[in-house]
């Protein structure tokens, strides 16, 4: 479970791609979601997906989107599924299937470089209000921690008996019950403990409080926006007006 | 009863969580584990417990390794009771906790309700029989992760620092118990930074420490060796620590206070 989850949460690195300003990392993920949308056929998402890996590359990730593309394995076989029974069609089945593996790993590429602290600063930049800021960066904070909750959990019940590889579908699902009752009340005793901590520490005293760190852009983070933005802009155009008449 | 042969276990980050770790616990023993965090005391438990396989080298349990039979097999013959016992507790009621397991293992009916009412009584919940277990305060949460493992009666307990979030009376009613199963035959392992809680029961000590065990032996002998407790980042007990000081003195260390009272007062006089 944890090897799976390394396709989404963060750690540090030191790669080129980690250093970005935040700001332009979310440009780059946005850019190629809106990418993966405009796609029309399996030679174009076969570029997109390209430049995925190129990209995880530079930010030396590739091991961990891998580890996205194998959990989205399942729900894109899902769609394939659906969409061949529906359509019949085998090509648009796959474009399909692969659009959604494309999109998350867009997404996933922006959390697993991009700190809570940066995603914290990104989401103030556009004037989010600030509770919700803290909500959304807290709840991506404790996904590990659920995480290693969870696997805990599991521990303490197979240590009494519970085996949740057995049984038919019905049963395993019933197998879950005395995973997920902890798994939550744990979570809600603990926001009820995070409130409280943060309250103590005068959270919300001053309307609007300072910040440690305050991002400015660099030369090179304006210079990869910008290269982004030009990059999709081209790419945008060829998909509607050159590739087509290469691949009709 | 449980043998562990040269193991070694790397954690996905690849920290040594053990290293070449050789240890045989025979039955009926009373074994503490001791080390400071991350010495590797859980995650020796936790292959005990067939939790976790180990990289190289193997764990048997009644002569049968670990990894050719599942957790829940291997929870028949060794109890756990977890550091914090919410992560256990999910069910309406306490005697339904209780009974959880007791029904995974396929107990008949008459004998769950038996053992049930056996260890409510033990551990001194019966008032809290129809309460939610997410209700109980922390020592009683403790108390009923406890009952819960017994009531299967394994032949093993393992308690993993069973003393946090404890008051002292109900440490010396946990001391209590363990010399109580120590004496019915059964073999437990206590895993534990509170020194001054094994310290009574006198257990054999095994000190860990980096994924390595450093010492191993009777507790007044390793209690002693003030060396391997300060490598290990172990403190000594006080009473050890008393006699230690002591220009006159007994051959072993004092294990009740009250003994190292009659033995000053006597001194003095």
């Amino acid at each position: 479970m944890m090897w799976l989850s390394g396709g989404f949460i963060f750690r540090r690195g030191t790669s080129a791609y980690h250093r970005l300003d935040p700001r332009v990392k979310l440009l780059i993920s946005v850019l190629m979601f809106v990418t993966t949308l405009l796609v029309r056929s399996l030679y174009e998402l076969a570029l997109v997906l390209a430049f995925m890996v190129l990209v995880s590359a530079v930010a030396t990730v590739l091991r961990r989107v891998a580890r996205t593309m194998t959990l989205t394995a399942l729900f894109s076989t899902f769609i394939f599924v659906i969409n061949f029974l529906v359509t019949r069609d085998l090509g648009t089945s796959v474009l399909y299937a692969l659009r959604f593996v494309a999109i998350v790993v867009s997404t996933s590429l922006f959390f697993i470089t991009t700190s809570p602290d940066e995603l914290e600063q990104v989401m103030k930049t556009f004037r989010l209000p600030r509770d919700v800021v803290f909500a959304f960066v807290t709840a991506v904070r404790f996904i590990p921690v659920m995480l290693l909750d969870t696997m805990q959990i599991m521990d303490a019940q197979k240590s009494r008996g519970l085996e949740l590889d057995k049984g038919n579908v019905l049963r395993r699902v019933r197998n879950m019950i005395p995973i997920l009752i902890p798994l939550v009340v744990n979570s809600v005793v603990r926001s009820g403990e995070l409130a409280e901590a943060m309250e103590s520490r005068a959270y919300g005293a001053v309307p609007k409080p300072t910040s440690l760190v305050e991002y400015r852009s660099t030369l090179t983070d304006r210079v990869v926006a910008l290269t982004a933005v030009v990059t999709f802009a081209f790419v945008a155009y060829s998909f509607y007006y050159i590739l087509p008449l290469q691949f009709p | 009863m449980i043998e562990l042969q040269g193991v070694t276990f790397v954690h996905q980050n690849g920290v040594k969580a053990l290293d070449g770790v050789s240890l045989k616990i025979d039955a009926g023993e009373t074994v503490a584990i001791v080390g400071e965090n991350g010495a590797g005391k859980t995650t020796l438990v936790k292959h005990v417990t067939g939790l976790l396989k180990p990289a190289t080298g193997i764990v048997l349990v009644d002569g049968v390794s670990t990894t050719s039979v599942s957790t829940a097999q291997i929870s028949r013959k060794i109890g756990v009771a977890f550091q914090n016992p919410d992560h256990q507790l999910f069910s309406e009621s306490v005697e339904e906790e209780m009974a959880f397991a007791l029904r995974n293992f396929g107990f008949p009916p008459d004998l769950v309700e038996e053992r049930v009412r056996w260890g409510l009584e033990l551990f001194g919940l019966e008032e809290y029989r129809k309460s939610s277990p997410l209700v109980l305060s922390g020592g009683e949460k403790k108390r009923l992760t406890l009952a819960c493992i017994l009531a299967w009666d394994p032949q093993v307990v393992i308690l993993d620092e069973p003393t946090v979030g404890q008051d002292s009376i109900q440490k010396e009613k946990l001391a209590q118990t363990i010399r109580m199963l120590s004496s019915t035959g059964k073999t437990i392992v206590v895993v534990s930074h509170d020194i001054e809680f094994l310290w009574p029961i006198q257990p054999r000590v095994v000190v860990m420490k980096a994924g390595k065990i450093v010492g191993d032996g009777p507790a007044p002998r390793v209690m002693q060796d003030l060396s391997l407790l300060d490598s290990a980042r172990v403190v000594q007990p006080q009473l050890v620590a008393l006699h230690r000081g002591l220009s006159r003195k007994p051959l072993e260390p004092f294990v009740d206070p009250l003994d190292a009272r009659r033995w000053l007062e006597a001194d003095l006089k």
